[in-house]
């Protein structure tokens, strides 16, 4: 019996998986084809040769918008995480009057879609005289509605009791925040964490109106000098460009993975 | 504001003080602002600066360098409420949102439940299941076009096998919205399912344990105490999930362009025309008003009808 | 391991201020740097660092630095905010229907004032290029990347269904007649494909002389009025409906990619593509292709294509020096060697015609001649007002309104409304600017 529920399970989660993944499988097999088998409709390359890789790594300073990209991403996600869980700690923890307006103001951001405050913001960044240098990329985005949200969720989730304890014992809200609920969010900590970092990496309109210059450029910027607009699309290489741009943001939702695992593991404190 | 009584707000920091001077009483809206204070400051210069400067451009003509010249009042808002196009971009959003935030919840948590069974390689299959997070917007879109390729994609290949005529999938005004759903669920499942396996792996063991000795059954545990459980991050994918659906613009761009037929011309893709194609700051910044408008409705209802089942420990 | 990581945050932290504070800048040596903006992605890319790479060569005083800024779209939504500032590149790409827009900015300085002062010999330039970019006698921008709409068919599905492919379709009938037989003699082909690209109308109404908007085409005054939706553009849609009618069209919405796989698949046997992507067409091909004219009606004179593409302007406020040399590396760009280069890497037209007689170009054009059909229509173009294109700042706008046209066409809506709801959008749009820009 629980053989036959074991083994049920494991084909629908296998069929699941193929399905889920077929489209990253797809585009991996893609970056080995030529324009002409892409082109033919082909889901199986003739051979598995590097050929498109090496035209991508040709066609552009991959290596080093890719280093850039790290960057900015690491820089946005600590900055981010600092900020934010600040933000959340004084929504669950402080009581004062106004706290329910002011957190809906906080979550009303959010609504306010990005591209619309992007001509606006690029013209603050080049007031600042940001254009060009990490800051543009990264300052913006450490305050988050999104990631202030998250965490207040997950700090509601805090038993009460913890605070009230703490408080006994004389401890300030800093210390209550650094030594209590910071270590027992961490599961949402990395959540947030891995979600800020692929969104930074991911991101394409801000990154290319602040930069101008090669040497300040993330690598999405790089992916899309691979897809011409008059002309038939290289499919191989842009596929090629994509797969080499997606393997470190793939490693890290790998890696965050096995630490949420972890976290959970000796995070009984509950 | 700063008259109030601290205790009638809630606990006081200090407890063994006969006398508080006004320092002390407002002492908590003091630490909750220096918390506060570096989201403030950001969200003042990167979010409300923006958000009021749309509001002045919206009651204005701009010119061919985004700038206001003549003040026409509610006149922008007053054409768009007239022209056809607009409304249809209204009704597409809706059904857009529709469409995709009700799957996404429900398929990702049936993944989080599976992905949460105790079974030898499960990580592995997380890691599938998340994987589409990993993959940026641009390159689904490119990757999902040639799925959705009418002749040679796979989509209309695999049908075309059980004998179903072949679908324009992109081009036909009847799929075209589908399609576009489709692809955006399928990137939506990897936050979603991140998130609500999560919550799920933060449920005490020991309510499952108190249970099953009462003899309680998968189904019965999963309504009376998984969901409850689950339901403020529950609560939190639903919120994100719809403001995320009313502002979809990157796979639109690279999919349909809004067509066919304006059927997927979602009002963030008609900002981005009005504002990057057209320059036409004036209608843009009233589309971004009326957006920002609807999205805030919606929440308002959430916040109060749906937050209120939330069960907060 | 806390305080490791809170040493770590410090730093980071410090690291963005201070690249805040100093920037990314670099060395210079004593050249005149000069920036060049540009929206070319793919193999033009690989071109275009090719000829720069060779111009920084080939001299030691000028140091180009090109830099890509996105599509044309994101690169004018930039430019707007930045020209005539500090920001601003030296040279800056332009789209075609961009320029009207880039003449009025204000940001910029027609290189005809550089022509004339060294003077430079414009005639070496090709003549029919020259004339889209010229507005009341004056050049504005060198013109660098062209391309003209060409029809590419399938010569051997052409043969399966007894049609001649040396003697491709000229007329609207005859392009029907052919979509029917190549419909029926291949196994899953469509005869003819119309991608939703608004340009390829322009170009079917320029062919008949139609214009696109009034003030002969916005060359002779500031267009008021739309004047697309004329019989001369209902001819377009008509032909286009019957087609559909017969089963013969192919639909592939917005996407070219899709249109491109389709044909490369042999579902579509002829279509409307740029002249830029005819290299890349005869590579991929597993069969032969071959190039026609665009069709016109049965019983209108042919007057030939307009010129797409984009071209280069010179940015205003820069220093003389920075001007002149960066007009020297226009020069070089607009040089014969560097368009025969050009041209055979991309497919664009070389705008400077002594590039023909380039050995590169004689070599190329005998193992594919199909080269040579795009070239020849595009110099049979009569100069009309027609033919020089429509010249006006919303031309970007009109092309996302004229793009809903042609989805109601698919739709089979009724067309001559379909036309004129588009005309009547446009001319709102217009007459919103006009008032918009009066302050």
């Amino acid at each position: 019996m629980m053989a036959i529920k074991r083994g049920s399970l494991y084909v629908v989660l296998i069929l699941i998986a193929l399905l889920l993944f077929f489209p990253i499988i797809y585009a991996f097999l893609v970056s080995f084809m030529s324009t002409k088998e892409v082109l033919m409709g082909h889901l199986i390359p003739k051979s598995f040769s590097l050929t498109n890789y090496i035209d991508a790594f040709q066609a552009l300073p991959l290596l080093h918008s890719l280093i850039n990209s790290m960057l900015v991403s690491i820089i946005t996600t600590i900055g981010q995480i600092i900020v934010c869980s600040l933000a959340a700690y004084a929504f669950v923890f402080i009581e004062f009057r106004g706290r329910q307006f002011l957190f809906f103001l906080f979550v009303s951001t959010m609504m306010i879609p990005w591209e619309a405050s992007i001509i606006p913001n690029f013209v603050t960044v080049q007031k600042l005289g940001w254009i060009n240098h990490y800051a543009a990329l990264t300052i913006p985005f450490f305050a988050t509605a999104f990631g202030t949200f998250l965490l207040r969720q997950h700090f509601k989730t805090i038993p009460k009791e913890l605070h009230e304890a703490s408080r006994m014992a004389g401890l300030g809200h800093l210390t209550f925040f650094l030594k209590v609920v910071m270590p027992v969010s961490k599961t949402s900590l990395v959540t947030l964490g891995i979600y800020c970092f692929l969104t930074t990496w991911n991101s394409y309109l801000w990154p290319l109106l602040v930069t101008t210059d090669e040497r300040s450029r993330t690598a999405q910027i790089g992916l899309r000098q691979l897809h011409a607009q008059e002309n038939v699309t290289q499919w191989g290489v842009v596929m090629a460009g994509v797969v080499i741009v997606a393997i470190p943001t793939l490693l890290v939702l790998f890696l965050g993975q096995k630490h949420l695992q972890k976290g959970l593991m000796d995070g009984a404190v509950k | 504001m700063a008259m109030e009584n601290p205790t009638s707000t809630g606990k006081v920091p200090s407890l063994n003080m006969p006398y508080r001077t006004f320092w002390e009483k407002t002492r908590p809206i003091q630490v909750a602002i220096l918390f506060l204070l570096p989201s403030l400051i950001l969200f003042s210069v990167f979010v409300f600066y923006p958000l009021f400067r749309t509001i002045y451009l919206s009651f204005f003509l701009t010119n061919q360098k985004g700038l206001p010249t003549v003040f026409v009042g509610f006149d922008n808002f007053i054409q768009l409420f007239q022209s056809a196009d607009f409304l249809q971009s209204i009704e597409a959003t809706f059904l857009f949102v529709l469409y995709t935030v009700p799957a996404s919840v429900v398929i990702s948590l049936f993944l989080a439940l599976l992905a949460n069974e105790k079974l030898k390689g499960i990580h592995f299959f997380r890691t599938i299941f998340a994987s589409s997070l990993g993959v940026s917007v641009a390159a689904a879109s490119v990757t999902w076009l040639f799925i959705f390729n009418p002749t040679m994609g796979v989509l209309n290949r695999m049908i075309s096998f059980f004998g179903i005529p072949e679908i324009n999938w992109l081009a036909d005004p009847h799929w075209a919205l589908l399609a576009v759903s489709i692809t955006t669920i399928w990137l939506n499942l990897g936050f979603s399912f991140l998130i609500i396996l999560g919550g799920l792996q933060n449920i005490d063991q020991s309510l499952y344990e108190s249970s099953s000795i009462d003899g309680a059954g998968y189904f019965y545990q999963l309504r009376r105490i998984t969901i409850p459980m689950l339901s403020p991050t529950l609560f939190f994918i639903m919120t994100v999930s719809l403001i995320n659906a009313f502002q979809t613009f990157g796979q639109i761009d690279l999919l349909t362009g809004g067509g066919p037929g304006q059927t997927t011309n979602l009002m963030v893709y008609a900002i981005y025309k009005d504002a990057f194609v057209n320059f036409n700051f004036g209608k843009a910044s009233a589309e971004v008003v009326i957006l920002f408008l609807l999205i805030l409705i919606v929440t308002l209802l959430q916040f109060k009808f749906v937050e209120k089942k939330v069960h907060y420990q | 391991m806390k305080r490791k990581m809170i040493v770590a945050v410090f730093l980071l932290m410090s690291s963005v201020l201070l690249s805040a504070c100093s920037g990314l800048s670099h060395a210079d040596d004593n050249r005149i740097q000069i920036v060049f903006w540009h929206s070319m992605a793919g193999p033009p890319l690989e071109a275009l660092n090719k000829i720069v790479n060779d111009f920084n060569q080939s001299q030691d005083e000028i140091y180009v630095k090109p830099e890509y800024q996105g599509s044309y779209e994101e690169s004018l939504a930039k430019f707007r905010r930045v020209g005539g500032t500090a920001n601003a590149p030296n040279i800056y790409q332009a789209q075609d229907i961009g320029s009207k827009y880039m003449m009025e900015s204000g940001d910029i300085v027609p290189v005809q004032k550089l022509m004339d002062e060294e003077h430079y010999n414009m005639n070496q330039l090709e003549k029919n290029i020259r004339n889209y970019y010229t507005v009341n006698g004056k050049l504005y921008s060198m013109p660098f990347n062209s391309s003209t709409p060409v029809v590419l068919y399938n010569a051997d599905a052409f043969n399966k269904a007894g049609l001649d492919p040396n003697k491709p379709p000229e007329t609207y009938s005859q392009f029907r007649e052919a979509a029917k037989k190549l419909t029926q003699a291949n196994k899953g082909m469509k005869g003819f494909s119309f991608l939703n690209y608004p340009w390829f109308f322009e170009e079917l109404l320029a062919v008949q002389g139609g214009e696109y908007i009034n003030q002969n085409n916005g060359r002779t005054g500031l267009a008021t009025k739309a004047t697309f939706n004329s019989q001369k553009g209902l001819n377009i849609f008509k032909w286009l409906r019957e087609m559909q009618k017969d089963g013969t069209l192919a639909n592939y919405g917005t996407s070219g990619d899709n249109e491109s796989s389709g044909f490369l698949t042999q579902k579509v046997g002829m279509f409307m593509s740029s002249s830029a992507s005819m290299a890349e067409m005869f590579k991929n091909a597993p069969f032969k292709v071959g190039v026609a004219y665009i069709p016109r009606p049965d019983n209108i004179e042919r007057q030939g294509v307009v010129i797409g593409g984009a071209s280069l302007w010179l940015s205003k406020g820069k220093s003389a020096k920075e001007e002149k040399a960066a007009f020297a590396f226009m020069k070089y760009m607009a040089s014969p060697k560097a368009q025969a280069d050009w041209h055979i890497h991309t497919g664009y037209f070389p705008i400077n015609p002594g590039a023909y007689k380039e050995p590169i170009i004689i070599k190329n054009y005998k193992k594919t001649p199909q080269f040579k059909v795009a070239v020849n229509q595009f110099h049979d173009t009569k100069s009309t007002y027609a033919t020089r294109g429509p010249m006006m700042t919303l031309m970007p706008q009109s092309r996302v309104i004229m793009s809903r046209a042609i989805d109601d066409l698919y739709q089979g809506k009724n067309l001559q409304q379909s036309l004129d709801t588009a005309a009547d959008h446009v001319n709102e749009a217009i007459a919103q600017m006009n008032l918009a820009n009066k302050k």
